[in-house]
């Protein structure tokens, strides 16, 4: 059942405009409105999902072989250990990534608090 | 700026899963029809703030033994931007008249079937 053309009232009630809690004043002062901005949300939400993946240590990977675009030559330490390994690759990404993020917040909301880790980009001129 | 601070913190806890509480009773759920209509209508709405990855709403036994998460629905997006949204967007509304509360649930937790929590 639940198909065939039966007509049902879903059971959400309608999106009724929720209690708005109403922030004092001066509080509106301190906020700006500007952490509900969708962007900043948005951009905020793709930072705090790239900190989990750096912090969780898990294997970061491009996808399965084959999918993959060819590795770039490899370059080795002194040791003749492989310093540009995929992981290595894939967390450089995740690294540039992030700090782009931060630095869009930042144009954003000028009072924003970068991580200490942030490394602002040089200004080249 | 608080809120910014806290959002970086590592084990901060915005999830990809969503549980919902407050929203459904037993009894709803023992009837099979009604059970679906409830697994349609979440799927219908909570789809709205992003794609859904996996709708669990645990049932009573029918030999009466206790069901983890019992009038729970655990709702899994695709990523945590869109289980935002749908915290934002769900809590507080009504669901067949209750108020439904909605809370980040642990992915882990999640993933391991347990309900519990």
């Amino acid at each position: 059942s639940g198909t065939g053309g039966r007509k049902r009232k879903s059971r959400w009630a309608d999106d009724e405009p929720k209690p708005v809690i109403q922030l004092p004043d001066f509080m509106k002062d301190f906020t700006g409105g500007i952490e509900f901005d969708p962007e900043i949300q948005a951009l905020n939400s793709r930072l705090l999902e790239i900190s989990r993946k750096l912090q969780s240590g898990m294997l970061l990977d491009d996808g399965p072989e084959g999918a993959r675009s060819p590795s770039p030559e490899p370059i080795y330490d002194n040791m003749g250990v492989r310093i540009n390994t995929r992981e290595y690759r894939a967390r450089e990404k995740l690294n540039r990534e992030r700090q782009e993020i931060i630095s869009q917040i930042i144009k954003k909301n000028p009072a924003f608090k970068p991580p200490a880790d942030y490394r602002p980009p040089k200004l080249h001129k | 700026i608080a809120l910014q601070r806290f959002m970086l913190q590592p084990g901060a806890p915005a999830t990809k899963v969503l549980c919902l509480t407050e929203v459904v009773t037993p009894d709803e759920l023992r009837d099979d029809e009604d059970y679906e209509d409830i697994v349609e209508d979440m799927r219908t709405e909570c789809g709205k703030f992003g794609t859904l990855t996996n709708v669990v709403i645990p049932r009573p036994n029918p030999n009466g033994e206790p069901t983890p998460g019992l009038g729970k629905v655990f709702l899994e997006y695709v990523d945590v931007e869109s289980a935002t949204k749908a915290r934002q967007g769900l809590n507080g509304r009504k669901f067949g008249g209750n108020q439904v509360v909605a809370v980040f649930y642990s992915e882990n937790k999640f993933s391991e079937g347990d309900y519990d929590g």
